[in-house]
């Protein structure tokens, strides 16, 4: 047994000629929040998908709490205990907002179809229990009131949330978020850091986080893994990250004579506040 | 917060077991079908009996159709393959069973050896469509979209060329009495004349029966996680798999469930006195289910229902029009998509329509 939840090792693809990730190292331990960051188009949703199987990866090993998951089709993975949210939200649109949160514990019921057909006790006091949990859930997200909505017209905001709210009904272990803050106004990022320290806190799960909001991973995250054209190229605590030179050279170029006597400015890209 | 295991341990045992949610839907199919059955007669004549009966037979094929069109979102469009096979099937076993029992076919009817030999029929052609729907289904795993209907169409029109080379129907008892599989063994099913001689055997009682229970089953799905699940698949297929739904399983359990119910709507038409023929497994056929299913809204049984009746009765009403009729029906239809695209009732049934308007006043009322 690893003592991380999450444990992926050496992992990569390539598409055609493009290396879109090379031999990524990510261990999780429970309860952690780490951070994956890197200059657009550095692999970091690649990274995501080869975690969650959409795409299977051609090295390495990964295991999700002690499991094996490279190779499996998505749905295993999910229920091994990785679940994700998107970065171009993908909720059941015309599903109602209780029906969506309701999808995520799917899984981790029994779907029969005599027992649906025949509406059975075990089926009935499934359907009760999904039922009251989404309500629990989204209670815990404020989204109770929007219940019956569909998902399509809620606020931006809310949808996001509604996202997060539906990754965690499938009693994920490990949690991805795929860039959570973009789209949000300061305001709204404040409060996302918040929901997602809280996340962590009540639900008891490690968290691994792509963002491009520095001001907003530097503040959460307790480690970070940089990607710059599929390569790993540092990992640590933030701190450490934000006075790398190999980081700061990604983000900002490398470095010319004159950068280098003035002092280098921390890779802290702006974000309107 | 505490797993879902948790959740359904907590939930107590007399909520969990309604004898009236088991029991009474059931009831309720059969007072539906004697209603129909017993009531119909009084208020119209028998020409319109007829067309009740053949509207009952394309309600139970849209309503099928639906559950996978509408729920899953996979376009197929060989719905009709699926209620040829139905349709021969169960014809077959009511024609050479009765042959082979009784010597003629016109074996001793109600509730006797002439309807358990059709009811026998129409679950073994329910079951060979479902083989078939569990065939079609697989290419539904890597094709979407175009592709797929292409390929559902061109299993509709294999189905067609193969009973177009099916051999010549027996009409005597001795052809087929003590030798009865090796006179089956040349599928005598006669060829692209069409089975002729069927009994029709499906009174508006079993058509009923079979619209009431198809609904029930459509409605039971829907609203349960596994009809959720196929719903998913429709919003996103992407994010289904990512919350778990094992899209292989759902996607051939949709395609499979229509097929059977389909294969039960071919058999009820072929013992309604119209012979099953090769053409009916041809894309023709299919359009006509798919248009309902479209214009009752993808995904809406009531709309389904309704548009079956709609578009099996209208020809018959546009009878006064005579030659004009066809052309009144395609304007309707033209001007139903350009006034209302998402169909009659969009996902949503009747009642919803009446029912959510005010609670979603209520609820935007809140959150200002």
């Amino acid at each position: 047994m690893s003592r991380f939840v999450l444990d992926a090792q050496g992992i990569g693809i390539s598409f055609g000629g493009l290396k879109a990730v090379q031999s990524l190292t990510l261990q999780i331990p429970p309860r952690a929040l780490h951070g994956l960051i890197g200059p657009n188009g550095a692999g970091k949703t690649t990274a995501f998908n080869l975690l969650t199987g959409v795409y299977q990866t051609q090295t390495g090993t990964i295991a999700v709490d002690g499991q094996a998951t490279h190779g499996l089709p998505p749905h295993d993975i999910a229920k091994a205990g990785l679940s994700r949210t998107f970065q171009n939200i993908r909720l059941f649109s015309e599903l109602s907002v209780l029906d969506n949160v309701r999808m995520g514990s799917h899984l981790r019921g029994r779907h029969g179809l005599w027992h649906t057909l025949l509406r059975t006790p075990r089926f009935v006091a499934q359907e009760i229990a999904m039922q009251a949990r989404a309500m629990d859930l989204l209670t815990v997200f404020g989204l109770q009131d929007l219940a019956e909505e569909q998902a399509k017209n809620l606020p931006y905001g809310s949808q996001r949330r509604l996202e997060i709210c539906r990754a965690l009904a499938t009693e994920p272990k490990v949690l991805l978020l795929d860039e959570p803050a973009a789209g949000l106004n300061p305001q709204e990022t404040k409060d996302l850091a918040r929901t997602i320290h809280r996340v962590r806190d009540e639900f008891q799960l490690a968290i691994l986080l792509i963002e491009h909001d520095m001001g907003l991973v530097m503040e959460i995250c307790e480690r970070i893994t940089v990607l710059d054209y599929g390569v790993t190229i540092a990992e640590g605590e933030p701190a450490q990250i934000q006075t790398n030179p190999k980081v700061i050279a990604a983000y900002l170029g490398e470095p010319t004579p004159d950068d280098a006597a003035s002092g280098v400015a921390t890779p802290t890209t702006a974000h309107g506040a | 917060m505490k797993s879902l295991v948790d959740y359904i341990q907590a939930v107590p045992a007399r909520q969990a077991l309604r004898l009236d949610v088991v029991l009474l839907p059931w009831l309720a199919c059969l007072v539906v079908a004697l209603l129909v059955h017993f009531g119909a007669p009084l208020v119209v004549n028998d020409y319109w009996v007829n067309v009740l009966r053949r509207i009952g037979v394309f309600v139970v094929a849209a309503v099928s159709l639906n559950i996978v069109n509408g729920f899953t979102g996979q376009f197929s469009m060989g719905h009709a393959g699926f209620m040829a096979i139905g349709g021969y099937i169960a014809g077959g076993t009511t024609y050479y069973g009765s042959l082979y029992l009784h010597g003629s076919v016109n074996a001793p009817e109600f509730l006797t050896q002439g309807v358990t030999l059709m009811l026998t029929g129409l679950i073994l052609g329910g079951i060979l469509a479902a083989a078939f729907g569990y065939l079609v289904g697989l290419p539904s795993l890597r094709l979407r979209g175009d592709y797929l209907a292409i390929v559902t169409l061109g299993f509709g029109e294999i189905i067609r060329v193969m009973l177009e080379l099916t051999g010549k129907q027996l009409y005597e008892a001795s052809e087929v009495q003590g030798r009865l599989l090796p006179a089956l063994a040349s599928f005598p099913l006669n060829g692209p004349v069409g089975f002729e001689r069927i009994p029709g055997y499906a009174s508006l009682f079993w058509i009923y029966l079979l619209v009431a229970i198809t609904a029930l089953v459509a409605f039971r799905i829907k609203q349960s996680s596994s009809g959720r699940a196929f719903l998913s698949i429709r919003e996103d297929e992407i994010a289904s798999r990512a919350m778990g739904i094992n899209l292989t399983k759902y996607k051939i359990r949709a395609f499979t469930l229509a097929a059977f119910f389909g294969g039960i709507a071919g058999g009820l038409l072929a013992h309604t006195g119209v012979n099953p023929s090769p053409t009916d497994a041809a894309f023709q056929r299919s359009f006509e289910i798919i248009i309902m299913v479209v214009l009752g809204g993808l995904g809406s049984i009531s709309g389904a229902v309704l548009a079956a009746i709609i578009l099996i009765a209208l020809p018959e009403l546009l009878r006064g029009f005579a030659e004009f009729r066809l052309i009144v029906y395609a304007v309707l239809l033209i001007t139903m998509m350009l006034v209302r695209p998402q169909g009659l009732f969009g996902v949503r049934e009747i009642w919803d329509i009446a029912r959510r308007k005010p609670a979603r006043r209520g609820a935007s009322g809140r959150a200002t």
